[in-house]
């Protein structure tokens, strides 16, 4: 393609018609509510086109290094607003686009489920500006119009949220999103105040110069707020409760870009914040978000291996790799902070990548996730089984997913957790014995993380392919539509490209890291080619496609060695041994059984609960026990020892600054005139 | 030529915030309405005579739209309330009359303090002391909202609230577009009907324009 058509797409004209396209799309779908074939078909559609620009622009903008920026000014503030793609907020724009995609081409058959149900036109109309929000949220320049598109991303997803708004466990995870965004966009708001405050400007280009000026504690709280409001709509623990009932309650092509991206808006503005906006900080906010991370990662997988609802396991693997992200932001904070520049561009290209890793491999499980609950009726991993024979191609995408969320080589996940792995080491040797410490046990962390991550997904994957149907619903289920295939297919085909070609990925990635870090060159950062990846002193070196031709030569050598050996042999074809007894699908390994010895090393962090009720013969004599059951769960820890305390604090406050609500309208012009006086007392001083 | 000289602004503002004092110590309805249409004749001359100084029409209307609002369409309404509703005397105020004083001294002082001082670098006189008259004017007339208990007489501290900003902006030489000024009279003149129909609301329902009335809603 030539240079100038490049130009033509990576310009603000062509990002306009994106947008335009999607409030196209949206419009369209109210419009054409009272058809759900015609709405729904629209909005795909409509979602497609859309998508398909926003990727074109976005690579385009990679590509040539462009920086399409416009801006809108006017005397009356809420009116000013600027956009500015830089490579950054590009990348952005190119992962929500391609999830948006395949999400968008997997709806045209998933939607048939709610054919006749649900409005169809109303979830088109909010699909849309979803879509639309988030690119807005990446790529608006001015603190006061984030604000606003900000809240118009929470609004449009709470509303598909409790989309399926006949299910009162919906409408709960809605209103608990709902608070706690709002919790969440209360601390942003802080921030952006305290950067106004500082630099008398809404503006990320003024405040970005005006806080080079300001004092490092209000730098250090400016950081601490943004960290928590953009932590919440990660996800990050503590403040992740919203997350695990909100992300399975939406349709699964909603949950696949809530979770795919939403989250990872939150991510974009914490290294926006921390990174381009903030001048370089302090070493205690790389160790804070360090120990944020280890502690996300780890406790968001232990909570995912005791979970048997499918959608709510994949939500709390969100919380792991946002854990894991945030490690790798970590370390890019702690390096620089010391000026080891290169070491924090390359730990930011860990970050990023695992970032675009997981917004592809997680929308893919969630749309296989979906396919599987289309199928059976139902989200408990405990009442499927041996979908293998019976929806083939969904079981491949789903094990290509696993496999990559589970850090196998030699797909995407691999590679940004090695990447991780390596920044996290160089951090283990570059500080002193005190700041050592957070980057060894983080490196304990995500060890422990990754290991059971795949053990999670070998419970996953094993419990809902292989073995025998544990339902009518599983034995009978059928191959997803074509439609839902293809987008299935789509982000695999991603997954796997974004494994093999991490030279390349990483380059670009490399680029953008540089462009945000004081001091970091794109050339420093050693060989980022097709074949190698390696630093600069060669203190690591991997070659994905080389990682990928020893396993495929492993597996055809040890193919032809299996071969050989039993060539001799003769197929027998014979009922196994079972005892003398009829196997039944009870016989199976359950999900919970697979989760409880894991559950049981870690009982003191799970808290693991067991309730038995005993039905007897004779309820009086209770010698002989007719049916035993037994409930097994986890204690909630954040709601008695987090949230309880908090909530009674905030409730206590709240009774004593209503007294002040008198009722007398005497007493509240009253407060106005000592408002005013004390405003005078404090500006004019 | 300039037609408000700082002697014609002194006399004008002093009547403003001079009205402003006598709307705390009358005890009768009427001579509250009284007080408040000398202050918006004074405020009314004010505006007359800065429009002849920009010679515009657009200007001279907003500014008699304003004086008939001022002048004569609040003190109508206020009139009517007061004869429909028998309100000779609103004496029902949470401070007597010595405190009432002793506060509106001390809101005085205030206006005299130093940290004041930057704002009357506003003055485009070069008096000072007329912009701390209008100051003053404001902060005594949000006084009479948080002292008087009646609706009448906190409607009429509204009022004289808005005639001590319009002083305060002619004293600190702010100008207002006829647009705006026309806006801002429109917006007064909705707000007077609104008042007067609540008060007579208010009036049926609770048999009082005792604003304490109101506390009953609360329960």
């Amino acid at each position: 393609m030539q240079n100038h058509q490049f130009d033509l797409i990576a310009s603000p004209g062509f990002f306009i018609a994106t947008l335009l396209i999607y409030a196209g799309g949206a419009i369209g779908s109210l419009l054409l509510q009272n058809n759900d074939r015609r709405a729904a078909l629209w909005s795909t559609l409509a979602a497609i086109a859309g998508s398909i620009l926003g990727v074109s622009f976005a690579v385009a903008a990679l590509l040539r290094g462009i920086i399409p920026a416009f801006t809108s000014e006017s005397t009356f503030p809420l009116l000013s607003t600027s956009f500015y793609v830089d490579s950054l907020s590009a990348l952005f724009v190119l992962a929500i686009c391609l999830v948006a995609l395949c999400c968008s081409i997997y709806a045209l058959g998933y939607l048939r489920h709610y054919y006749a149900k649900y409005n169809i036109g109303l979830l088109g109309f909010f699909y849309h500006a979803f879509i639309a929000s988030m690119i807005l949220v990446v790529t608006v320049h001015n603190a006061l119009s984030f604000l606003i598109v900000w809240e118009l991303m929470s609004l449009a997803s709470f509303f598909l949220v409790i989309y399926e708004h006949r299910d009162s466990a919906n409408i709960r995870a809605g209103i608990l999103y709902f608070v706690m965004t709002h919790v969440g966009t209360a601390f942003v708001i802080f921030a952006f105040l305290l950067m106004y405050q500082a630099t008398g400007s809404f503006e990320f280009s003024a405040i970005r110069v005006g806080l080079d000026y300001a004092s490092p504690i209000l730098r250090g709280v400016i950081f601490l707020a943004a960290l928590i409001g953009f932590g919440t709509k990660a996800g990050m623990i503590p403040v992740h409760i919203w997350l695990p009932s909100a992300h399975p309650a939406a349709p699964s092509h909603v949950s696949a870009l809530m979770s795919g991206v939403m989250i990872k808006t939150g991510i974009y503005m914490l290294i926006r914040v921390s990174l381009d906006l903030l001048p370089p900080g302090e070493l205690w906010w790389g160790m804070t978000v360090l120990v944020a991370g280890s502690l996300s990662a780890l406790l968001g997988v232990l909570y995912a291996l005791s979970e048997h609802d499918l959608k709510k396991l994949l939500a709390y693997h969100s919380i792991e790799n946002i854990g894991i992200i945030l490690m790798g932001i970590g370390c890019t904070l702690a390096f620089s902070a010391t000026g080891h520049n290169t070491l924090a561009t390359f730990s930011l290209i860990a970050a990023l990548y695992h970032t675009i890793n997981h917004a592809t491999f997680k929308a893919l499980l969630f749309l296989g996730a979906g396919a599987v609950i289309s199928a059976t009726q139902t989200r408990n991993i405990e009442h499927y089984g041996g979908m293998i024979k019976t929806m083939p191609q969904t079981a491949l995408f789903f094990l290509i997913g696993s496999m990559a969320i589970s850090a196998l080589p030699p797909l995407n996940g691999f590679f940004s957790e090695w990447l991780t792995f390596q920044s996290l080491f160089r951090g283990a040797t570059s500080f002193d014995a005190f700041h050592d410490f957070p980057f060894i046990l983080t490196i304990g962390a995500l060890a422990l993380t990754s290991g059971l991550a795949a053990a999670c997904f070998v419970k996953v994957f094993g419990v809902t392919f292989l073995a025998r149907p544990r339902s009518t619903g599983a034995a009978q289920a059928k191959e997803a539509p074509f439609s839902m295939r293809m987008g299935m297919a789509g982000l695999a085909i991603i997954a796997i490209a974004l494994g093999l070609f991490a030279g390349p990925v990483s380059r670009v990635l490399g680029q953008i890291s540089a462009n945000l870090i004081p001091g970091g060159k794109a050339e420093s950062l050693g060989e980022l080619n097709l074949i190698t990846v390696s630093s600069p002193d060669k203190f690591y070196t991997i070659s994905m496609p080389a990682v990928f031709l020893s396993l495929l030569a492993a597996s055809i050598i040890l193919s032809l060695l299996v071969f050989l050996m039993t060539r001799s042999r003769r197929v027998r074809i014979a009922p196994t041994w079972d005892c003398g007894t009829d196997l039944t699908p009870r016989m199976e390994i359950t999900a919970t059984g697979f989760a409880r010895s894991i559950i049981t090393i870690f009982k003191g962090v799970l808290r693991p609960s067991r309730q038995t009720d005993i039905e007897y013969h004779d309820s009086r004599l209770r010698y002989f026990p007719k049916m035993e059951k037994v409930i097994l769960g986890q204690r909630d820890i954040y709601q008695p020892y987090f949230y309880q305390p908090l909530r009674e604090l905030i409730s206590k406050l709240a009774i004593q600054v209503k007294r002040i609500q008198s009722g007398k309208i005497n007493a509240y012009v009253l407060y106005i005139l000592l408002t005013l006086l004390g405003l005078l007392i404090y500006f004019l001083r | 030529m300039t037609f408000i000289t700082p002697q014609l602004l002194l006399v004008l503002t002093t009547t403003v915030f001079t009205s402003a004092i006598l709307l705390h110590l009358t005890k009768k309805n009427s001579s509250a309405v009284f007080y408040y249409v000398i202050q918006s004749a004074a405020i009314s001359s004010l505006l007359v005579i800065a429009s002849f100084e920009r010679i515009s029409i657009l200007l001279l209307i907003s500014i008699s739209a304003t004086v008939a609002v001022k002048l004569f369409i609040a003190p109508f309404f206020f009139f009517r309330l007061i004869k429909r509703h028998q309100l000779k005397f609103t004496v029902s105020t949470y401070l007597n009359t010595p405190l009432s004083l002793a506060a509106i001294a001390v809101l005085i002082a205030l206006v005299q303090a130093d940290f004041i001082k930057p704002l009357l670098l506003l003055t485009t006189s070069g008096q000072t002391f007329i912009l701390n008259l209008s100051l003053s004017t404001i902060l005594i007339s949000l006084f009479l909202i948080i002292n008087r208990k009646g609706a009448l007489s906190q409607m009429l501290g509204i009022l004289s609230l808005e005639n001590g900003i319009v002083s305060f902006a002619l004293s600190a030489g702010l100008e207002q577009s006829p647009g705006l000024q026309l806006g801002i009279t429109f917006n007064i003149f909705v707000w007077i009907i609104i008042a007067t129909v609540f008060s007579s609301m208010i009036f049926r329902k609770f048999g009082s324009m005792d604003v304490t009335a109101l506390n009953r809603l609360t329960e």
